[in-house]
C-alpha cells in the first residue's frame, strides 16, 4: 500500500518536471502567499472567535466584574451556578426550547418545501410568503406577536368573539403559554429559511425514484416517507444541528415577548438572557457570566457531537 | 476515526468555539485606579468632554448657551457636548468605563456613580471641592455621598424630579369609588384598590399597575440599608407588611397578571389606556398625558405622592472623571452647570427641580399661575423640600431591581411567603454588593 502511494508521489514529481518552469520570484516568495490569503480571515477569527473564547474560559474561573479584573476562584462560579435557581430555570427553558422546536423545525419546513417545490407562479408566491418572516427583524416580529397575543390583542379578541374562551388566554403572563408562544414565533420565523435549504436538497433527488414509486403504486404520503425523506436525510441532520444551536441560544423572541423581564417571576429566562443579565451593565459579573457561557458551550458541544455520531451511525447502517 | 469524520469533528469544535465566543463576555478590564486629580494643575484651561443622557432633543439652545457662557468666563477652555440616547445609556457608560474612555464630565444617577466611584473612576468632590457642599440641598448632597464606599461625595447634584399621584376619576366613578375622596395613605390605597377590582376587575381594570420597587419600600417605612451602607435590610417588618398587602390584593383579584411583571413603561401605558386608577407620576407626567392620552388627561385628578414616610424623588448628578486630563476644568464646568443660576434656567426649560440651596424659593416654584401645570409645579416643588432620594445608590438598576420584582411576583404567586421572598431578595443584593 505504502509502495503504491510512494510510486504515485514519485509519478507526480516526474509529471511536475514536465511543466513549464515557474517564475523564479514566484517560487522564492511563495511561502507567504498562503498567509496573504489567510491573513484577513485569521485576524478576524483570532479577534472575534479565539480571543473571546479563551478570555471567557479564563474569566469563568475568576470573580471578575466589569470594572475589576478579578482573582482566580477555582470552580466557585460553577458551584454557585449549581445552587442558582435562575440558572436551573434558564437551563430548563432552553432545553425545552430545543426539545420542542427542533423536531418541528426539521420536519415542517420539509413538508412545506415538498408542497411548494416545482414551477408555477402560485408556488412562487407561497415560497416567497413562507420566506418573508425570515427577513423580518426579530424585534419587530416580537412586537407584532406581543400585540397579537396580548390580553386585549387580536388573538384573544377573535377567541372571545367566536366564544372559544370565556376569559382572555394569558399568552404573555402564564409561564408555559408564554414559552410555547415564543416557540411558535421562533418556528414561524425560521421555517422559511430551512424550507429554502430543503428546496435545494429536493432538487437533488433523482426524479426516476418518484416514477418508480408511482409504478409501485405508492401514494403521496408513502412517496414522502420512502423517497423524499431518505433523499434529504443528510440535510435533515444538518438542519437538526443548526436549529439545535439556534434553539438553545434563543434570546430575541423571549426577550421581546416578556418586555425584557424574563417573564413573571423570571420564569421564562433562557440561558442567553441570563448571560446578558449577569454579563452586561456597570455591575456586570463577567466571571460568573463567563461560567454560564462555558456551561452553555459544553452542553451544546455534547449535543452536537451526539447528533453527529447518530448521523454517522445512521449513514453507515443505511 | 476517518479523515472525513476528523474534519467534521474539527468543524464542530470550531463551531462550538464560535458559539462560546458569541455567548461569551467582554474583557474584564481592571479599571481600578486611585481616586485623585491626575493631570490637574489647578488651571482652568484646555478641552473637556461633557456627556448628557438624552437631552439633545429640545435643549440644544440651553446647553449651547451654557457652554458659551463657561468658555467666555474661562478663556482657553473648550467644552465638547456629547449626548447619548436614552436606550442603552448604561451600556454606553459600561463600555466607556471598561475601556477607560469615560468623558470628563458625565450626567448620571447616584446608582451608576456608586459603581464607578467604587472602582476609583470618579472624583471625590467632598475632598477636592469641600466648600461646594453648602451650595446644595442637604438631601441632594447626601444622595451623592456614599457611606458604603468611604463616605465621599462623588458628584455635584444636578436636577431633581418628583411628582404627585395621578388618579383616573372616570374609573373611580365607574368602579364605585368617590373621586372626591382620593387615597392619601397606603391603607386607603389598598382598600380602594380592592373596591375597584371587585367592581371592574373582570374588565381588566385595577388601581395598582406594578410591583413595589425599592423606593416604595422606603416610602412605606422599611429600613432599606444598615447605617454604614454595607448591607440591605428591607426585609424588615414594614417591608414584609408591604408585600403581604400586595399578596392580599392579588388573592382578591385586585392586581392583574400583567402587573406582576410590568415595568414603569407598562404601568404608564396601562394608565394611558384607561385601565389603571393610580399612577405615581413625575413633574412631566401631566404634559405627557395631555400630549399622548388627551382623553385620560381630562379625567385626571392629582394628589400628593402616597407615602408613610417622606415622598420619593430622583436625582441626576454631574460627576467628574478622576482620570481627566483637565480635572480642574472638568470640575469647574460641573460646578458651573449645577450652580443656582444655571440650575434654575434648566429647571424652567425641562420641568425639573433644582438641587441648589435656596433656588426653590424662586417665585417660579412658589407662585401658582392658575394652570394645571403651575399647580403641579408648585406642589411638587413644595414636595421636594420634604422628599428623600429613597433609591440606595448601592442598589443596582439592573439585577437588583429585576430580582426584587421577581421575588415579589413569586410571593404573590404563592411560591414563597412574603418574608422568604424578601429574605431572598436581600441575600441576593447583599451577595452582589459584596462581590463588587
Amino acid at each position: 500500500m505504502s509502495g503504491t502511494v510512494t510510486a504515485s508521489r514519485r509519478g507526480m514529481r516526474r509529471e511536475g518536471r514536465t511543466r513549464p518552469a515557474r517564475h523564479p520570484h514566484w517560487t522564492r516568495g511563495s511561502w507567504y502567499v498562503p498567509w496573504l490569503f489567510l491573513g484577513v480571515a485569521l485576524a478576524v477569527v483570532s479577534t472575534f472567535v479565539l480571543f473571546p473564547f479563551f478570555n471567557t474560559l479564563l474569566l469563568s474561573f475568576t470573580d471578575a466584574t466589569l470594572l475589576r479584573g478579578g482573582q482566580f476562584v477555582g470552580v466557585d462560579n460553577f458551584r454557585e451556578l449549581w445552587g442558582d435557581a435562575r440558572f436551573r430555570t434558564a437551563l430548563l427553558n432552553s432545553t425545552l426550547y430545543v426539545v420542542c422546536v427542533v423536531p418541528v423545525m426539521v420536519v415542517l419546513p420539509l413538508v412545506l418545501a415538498a408542497l411548494v417545490a416545482g414551477k408555477g407562479r402560485l408556488l412562487g408566491f407561497f415560497r416567497t410568503s413562507y420566506y418573508l418572516p425570515v427577513i423580518m427583524s426579530p424585534v419587530i416580529v416580537g412586537l407584532v406577536w406581543t400585540n397579537l397575543l396580548d390580553r386585549r390583542g387580536l388573538v384573544n379578541s377573535v377567541l372571545g368573539w367566536v366564544s372559544a374562551v370565556g376569559e382572555p388566554v394569558p399568552f404573555l403572563t402564564d409561564r408555559w403559554l408564554l414559552l410555547f408562544s415564543a416557540m411558535f414565533v421562533t418556528i414561524w420565523m425560521g421555517m422559511g429559511y430551512y424550507m429554502v435549504i430543503y428546496l435545494a436538497a429536493l432538487a437533488n433527488i433523482d426524479p426516476t425514484l418518484y416514477d418508480s414509486a408511482d409504478v409501485d403504486g405508492a401514494g403521496t404520503v408513502r412517496k414522502f416517507l420512502h423517497v423524499t425523506m431518505p433523499g434529504v436525510r443528510n440535510t435533515m441532520g444538518l438542519i437538526g444541528l443548526f436549529s439545535s444551536i439556534a434553539a438553545f441560544r434563543v434570546f430575541g423572541e423571549v426577550y421581546v415577548l416578556t418586555d425584557g423581564t424574563g417573564g413573571t417571576g423570571g420564569d421564562n429566562l433562557t440561558m442567553t438572557m441570563l448571560i446578558q443579565r449577569e454579563g452586561t451593565g456597570l455591575q456586570a459579573r463577567t466571571g460568573y457570566a463567563g461560567a454560564i457561557s462555558l456551561v452553555m458551550f459544553a452542553i451544546m458541544a455534547v449535543l452536537l457531537v451526539l447528533q453527529l455520531v447518530a448521523q454517522n451511525r445512521q449513514r453507515r447502517n443505511g | 476515526m476517518s479523515r472525513t469524520n476528523r474534519r467534521v469533528y474539527a468543524g464542530v469544535a470550531a463551531g462550538a468555539a464560535l458559539t462560546l465566543a458569541l455567548t461569551g463576555c467582554g474583557v474584564g478590564g481592571d479599571g481600578g485606579a486611585d481616586s485623585g486629580g491626575s493631570g490637574t494643575d489647578g488651571k482652568i484651561a484646555g478641552k473637556i468632554t461633557f456627556q448628557t443622557w438624552n437631552l439633545k432633543g429640545g435643549y440644544e439652545k440651553y446647553f449651547d448657551g451654557l457652554i458659551d457662557a463657561f468658555e467666555k468666563k474661562h478663556p482657553g477652555t473648550t467644552v465638547t457636548w456629547v449626548d447619548q440616547p436614552a436606550e442603552g445609556y448604561q451600556d454606553k457608560l459600561s463600555a466607556d468605563a471598561a475601556g477607560g474612555n469615560l468623558p470628563d464630565v458625565v450626567d448620571m444617577g447616584p446608582e451608576a456613580a456608586y459603581t464607578l466611584a467604587g472602582a476609583g473612576m470618579l472624583l471625590n468632590v467632598a475632598e477636592d471641592d469641600p466648600e461646594a457642599e453648602e451650595g446644595y440641598l442637604p438631601t441632594a448632597w447626601d444622595a451623592m455621598t456614599f457611606d458604603g464606599i468611604d463616605g465621599g461625595t462623588y458628584g455635584y447634584p444636578w436636577y431633581l424630579n418628583t411628582g404627585p399621584s395621578f388618579f383616573n376619576t372616570d374609573l373611580f366613578e365607574k368602579c364605585g369609588l368617590d373621586p372626591e375622596k382620593l387615597p392619601e395613605t397606603y391603607g386607603e390605597l389598598f382598600d380602594q384598590a380592592a373596591v375597584m377590582s371587585e367592581n371592574c376587575g373582570d374588565e381588566g381594570i385595577s388601581m395598582i399597575g406594578r410591583m413595589p420597587t425599592i423606593e416604595t419600600f422606603g416610602m412605606y417605612g422599611a429600613e432599606l440599608m444598615n447605617g454604614d451602607g454595607t448591607e440591605f435590610t428591607f426585609n424588615d417588618a414594614e417591608g414584609v407588611e408591604l408585600v403581604e398587602r400586595y399578596q392580599a390584593l392579588y388573592e382578591d383579584s385586585g392586581l392583574t397578571e400583567e402587573s406582576l411583571n410590568a415595568l414603569q413603561t407598562g404601568e404608564l401605558d396601562s394608565f394611558k389606556s384607561g385601565q389603571l386608577g393610580w399612577l405615581p407620576g413625575s413633574s412631566y407626567t401631566l404634559s405627557d398625558l395631555k400630549k399622548t392620552a388627551p382623553d385620560v388627561a381630562k379625567t385626571v385628578a392629582m394628589g400628593p405622592l402616597i407615602a408613610n414616610t417622606a415622598p420619593n424623588m430622583y436625582l441626576e448628578s454631574l460627576v467628574v472623571n478622576s482620570e481627566s486630563e483637565n480635572t480642574a476644568t472638568a470640575k469647574a464646568f460641573a460646578r458651573f452647570a449645577t450652580d443656582p443660576k444655571n440650575q434654575l434656567a434648566f429647571a424652567k426649560e425641562a420641568s425639573v427641580f433644582p438641587s441648589t440651596a435656596g433656588t426653590l424659593d424662586d417665585p417660579y416654584f412658589t407662585e401658582d399661575d392658575g394652570t394645571d401645570e403651575g399647580r403641579l409645579r408648585t406642589e411638587a416643588a413644595a414636595q421636594v423640600g420634604e422628599a428623600v432620594v429613597w433609591w440606595p445608590p448601592a442598589f443596582s438598576g439592573g439585577p437588583d431591581v429585576e430580582n426584587l420584582r421577581e421575588q415579589i411576583a413569586g410571593a404573590l404567586l404563592g411560591k414563597k411567603t412574603a418574608k422568604e421572598a424578601l429574605d431572598d431578595a436581600v441575600d441576593y443584593s447583599n451577595d452582589r454588593l459584596a462581590k463588587q
